[in-house]
């Protein structure tokens, strides 16, 4: 059987290797080739993003990946693993949200059965002809934003939140129309923003962007015995962690690049520099946490 | 009878078109007011979210009064070497095919509603329900069929095309 | 039966229902659902069907095709389209062709502030072919020239066609668009030759007025002097960073409606009827772009852009025999599948095939592109020439399609010139961008 896995991306992004050949290559090894998975990149099985939890509810295809911030209103106690601060910088974001899964996130997922959860690299600021380094340097600032938290984020910060498509952030920053994005180092080579950003800034806590790879439930109830255990083996916290260090290689190699153009500021904040950001954003992170009725779910991450 | 129909369905036709009409003068003002918001540093919050879920209301909104007019084109390169019978029957034919169509995009729309109320779907900022949109989308959808559909009636038993008549603009060549 | 085989049937069921006159969106949705359906099931037909429905009915980017229409309707209700092109006609209508070839240019205009064709051919559209009309130039000619013309919205940047090649290659956008900086404005050019050749031996295509005087030509040039005003903001507010390319849509639409009632030359019942025509023609243009996404993942499932790309890489053709197929694959393709969604079928299998031969990636970028351009005027799916049959429903479709094929044939000449002498994609971007 070849199960369907819908990616929003091309072939060459980050997902492919750690996620979709990845388990393509454990289930055809434990199932002797009964059990494979076939990638459909770049929006083949369907357009858009935001759509990609439904297509494998309703069956269009049989997993996929996606972002829980594109449809945050589902993902309510998820999206606390993308709040800055959240979860402690040093601690692996698979390992956060599988701890809360069971108890506190699987009601977000009907109908499906996640095979991985994680987080990417740390959010920055990715500018243009203006550096950051201070809250103040933000005032007035137009920062594009993908959702709620984010956009809370950035007034939080005395910037103005301005709301685009992903595929216009490279025209915008280039007129000027913004002055940046707050979002991980890979898409300085995903969304090319290396080509007009001039200016980063490390070490802000700013959150991360959270991840799902879902299975439809159905397909894999209908699975033979030795497939499911061939299934459950490949995915959980060895397939997120697969996937996770591959976001932070990615984001790694991306700021790499990008420390070695010269034309480019890569501004790495003090303790004491960070210590002022935590504080800006620190109303916002508890007013999220109080509308979801996340505390619980919060300290569940944190393994308190 | 038949003409009485055809009368109620004009008027949910325009209805429904002046409805798509409004929405898009709501998007020039909603637009302009955040382009000009933004340059003062106050841009519209949630700007994105209007913009796209009226869209769909301009999509569709005039989608009935699409088909009534004869907007929907096809190829009539050979148009005029088919016998007048096949020109009929074709046409019969593409408007139950229509109708059929436009009823399954009402059904899966419908159905998909259903999941966006379990899934809790919304805006990311202003959270508007998915579903409104998305059953507004099934209700232009089930008018449009139903256009269809009473053309077909029609051209199936006086031959009238409606498209052709006094206020169409479709093509008459 | 293969997959591939299903798809084959597939496009050929396509071609029948389509000369059997059965509406092209219509076509389009009944194929790509019963595919997906065979391929794969009815549930995730059904679940196609909603999802394309709504994406793209609710598209933050296609929201530009109902704004830009309307544009140019009010552009028309108000009398700026008459006074343009009354100024052109001063300027260059004693020349035969003359009206064509300024749509021509104002098309590659448009193109500087549009990133799409369909909105450049609907625009243009809108406002150049009731004007034509007018100075009774011949319909083939005035649809074949805002079709042909409004293709110049990929080539010339910003392009929404550059920018998925970039995303979906790992290409630099900058340099892309650049790159489409001379080529547009040489098949800009050519396509003007092509006109003044084709009123050279039909002067009833594209009669010539009389002379005007120079005084005449100043008058006319300061009528024009309010739309011409509010297309170079919205270019300039662009550059500036004031909007971005999808809002110039709404700042255009905006602009035009608060000049003619600040002139008193539109009352609300004329917008009215603008707003409504202007979605009328949405719905159209609209279902036909959702349909084609249907066609999408059937041809995905079908697994054919997968067995052509094997085949071909099997083949050990050259750089240049393999750059011949690949465009003649896409034209091919492109008469039958929507533009964009060719690009995503086919380009992660092509590619990696040009990498290899050690192609431009640049340069191929353009080819494609430009080959793109010219799928969306061949038949039998030419989703320009739908969009300007739908602008100018009287004109019949085997019309439009004549006048386009010279502009196509020009096409074809373009992407010979580009093949032989590859320094006119190259040199802007590698002397700008080094
Ligand atoms: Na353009
Ligand atoms: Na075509």
């Amino acid at each position: 059987e070849e199960l369907k896995f819908a990616s929003f991306t091309p072939p060459f992004h980050t997902i492919n290797a750690s996620v979709i050949e990845k388990l393509n290559a454990d289930l055809s090894a434990a199932t002797n080739g009964d059990l494979t998975v076939r990638g459909y990149h770049g929006g083949e099985l369907g357009a858009g993003p935001a759509e990609q939890y439904i297509r494998v509810l309703q069956g269009a295809a049989d997993m996929s990946w996606g972002l829980p911030g594109y449809t945050s209103s589902q993902f309510g106690k998820t999206m606390i693993s993308e709040l800055p601060g959240a979860i402690p910088e040093d601690m692996p974001g698979y390992e956060a949200l599988w701890r809360a899964y069971d108890k506190h996130l699987s009601q977000e997922f009907p109908g499906t059965k996640p095979l991985a959860l994680w987080t990417s690299e740390p959010n920055i600021f990715i500018m243009r002809n203006k550096v950051i380094r201070t809250p103040a340097d933000l005032a007035g600032l137009k920062i594009r934003v993908a959702g709620t938290t984010a956009a809370e984020v950035a007034k939080a910060l005395g910037a103005t939140p301005v709301q685009m498509p992903a595929s216009q952030i490279y025209n915008a920053m280039q007129t000027g129309l913004i002055d940046g994005v707050i979002t991980g180092a890979s898409t300085l080579t995903d969304f090319k923003l290396d080509e007009v950003a001039d200016a980063l800034t490390l070490g802000a806590p700013l959150g991360r962007l959270a991840f799902y790879t879902v299975l439809n439930r159905g397909t894999y109830d209908g699975l033979s015995k030795d497939q499911k255990a061939a299934l459950d083996a490949a995915s959980g916290a060895g397939l997120s962690k697969s996937a996770e260090d591959a976001w932070l290689e990615t984001a790694t190699a991306a700021l790499k690049i990008a420390r070695a153009d010269s034309a480019n500021k890569v501004i790495e904040l003090t303790d004491a520099e960070k210590a002022s950001f935590a504080e800006a954003v620190s109303g916002v992170v508890e007013a999220y946490v109080d509308s979801v009725d996340g505390a619980a779910t919060q300290a569940a991450m944190q393994g308190k | 009878m038949l003409s009485v129909i055809r009368k109620l369905a004009d008027g949910l036709i325009a209805l429904s078109a002046a409805i798509g009409a409004l929405g898009l003068i709501v998007e020039v003002i909603i637009l302009l007011a955040d382009v000009i918001g933004r340059a003062f540093g106050a841009p519209i919050y949630g700007s994105q979210d209007m913009i796209t879920m009226t869209m769909v209301i301009v999509v569709f909104g005039a989608m009935a009064l699409c088909d009534r007019e004869g907007g929907h084109i096809s190829v009539d390169l050979f148009e005029r070497s088919y016998p007048a019978l096949l020109n009929r029957l074709i046409d019969i034919f593409s408007a139950v095919l229509g109708a059929v169509i436009f009823v399954g995009i009402a059904y899966a729309v419908n159905e998909s509603a259903k999941l966006s109320v379990m899934l809790n779907l919304s805006t990311n900022l202003l959270r508007l329900p998915k579903a409104w949109f998305q059953n507004g989308l099934s209700i232009f959808a089930l008018l449009t069929a139903a256009g269809m559909a009473l053309r077909a009636i029609e051209l199936t038993l006086s031959g009238r095309d409606i498209r052709k008549g006094d206020t169409a603009k479709g093509d008459t060549a | 039966m293969s997959a591939s085989m299903i798809g084959f049937i597939g496009i050929l069921v396509m071609f029948a229902l389509l000369i059997l006159r059965v509406p092209v969106a219509l076509t389009m949705f009944s194929v790509g659902f019963v595919g997906i359906t065979i391929l794969d099931s009815s549930r995730s037909a059904m679940s196609l069907l909603a999802s394309e429905t709504f994406t793209l009915a609710s598209s933050p980017e296609l929201v530009v095709i109902p704004l830009f229409i309307l544009m140019g309707n009010v552009a028309s209700a108000t009398g700026m389209s008459r006074k343009l092109y009354d100024a052109a006609y001063a300027v260059i209508g004693q020349l035969r062709g003359g009206l064509a070839s300024a749509t021509v240019i104002g098309c590659g205009g448009f193109a500087a502030l549009s990133g799409s064709s369909v909105a450049s051919a609907l625009t243009m559209g809108k406002v150049a072919l009731g004007q034509m009309d007018r100075f009774k130039y011949n319909t083939k000619l005035s649809t074949g020239v805002v079709a042909a013309g409004g293709t110049l919205g990929i080539l010339i940047p910003p392009s929404t066609g550059f920018v998925i090649f970039a995303i979906l290659t790992e290409q630099s956008i900058g340099r892309l668009f650049l790159a489409g900086v001379l080529p547009g404005i040489m098949l800009l050019l050519l396509f003007i030759l092509v006109i003044t050749v084709i009123c050279w031996f039909r002067p009833e295509f594209g009669p010539a007025g009389p002379a005007t005087s120079w005084r005449n030509k100043g008058k006319a040039l300061l009528g024009a002097g309010p739309i011409v005003s509010v297309i170079l903001l919205t270019i300039g507010g662009i550059y500036s960073g004031l909007f971005s390319p999808v809002e110039a849509s709404a700042v255009g639409a905006g602009v035009v409606i608060l000049v003619g009632f600040f002139t008193r030359t539109l009352s609300v019942k004329a917008l009215w009827l603008a707003a409504r025509d202007s979605v009328v023609t949405t719905a159209t243009v609209m279902l036909i772009l959702i349909a084609a996404h249907m066609i999408n993942p059937f041809m995905a499932l079908s697994h054919i852009p997968t067995a052509v790309g094997e085949l071909l890489s099997g083949m050990g053709l050259g750089v240049t025999g393999t750059l011949i197929l690949i465009l003649a694959i896409y034209l091919v393709l492109g008469c039958f599948l929507e533009g964009f969604a060719m690009l995503v079928l086919t380009l992660p299998i092509f590619f990696p095939i040009i990498m290899a031969l050690g192609i431009d990636p640049i340069w191929f970028g353009v080819l494609t592109v430009l080959t793109l351009e010219m799928g969306l005027i061949s038949p039998p799916v030419g989703i320009n020439v739908f969009i300007v049959k739908s602008v100018a429903p009287n004109v019949p479709l085997g019309d439009i399609f004549r006048g386009v094929l010279p502009f196509w044939l020009m096409m074809v000449l373009a992407v010979a010139l580009l093949m032989f002498f590859p320094q006119i994609v190259l040199f802007l971007p590698n002397t700008m961008l080094g």
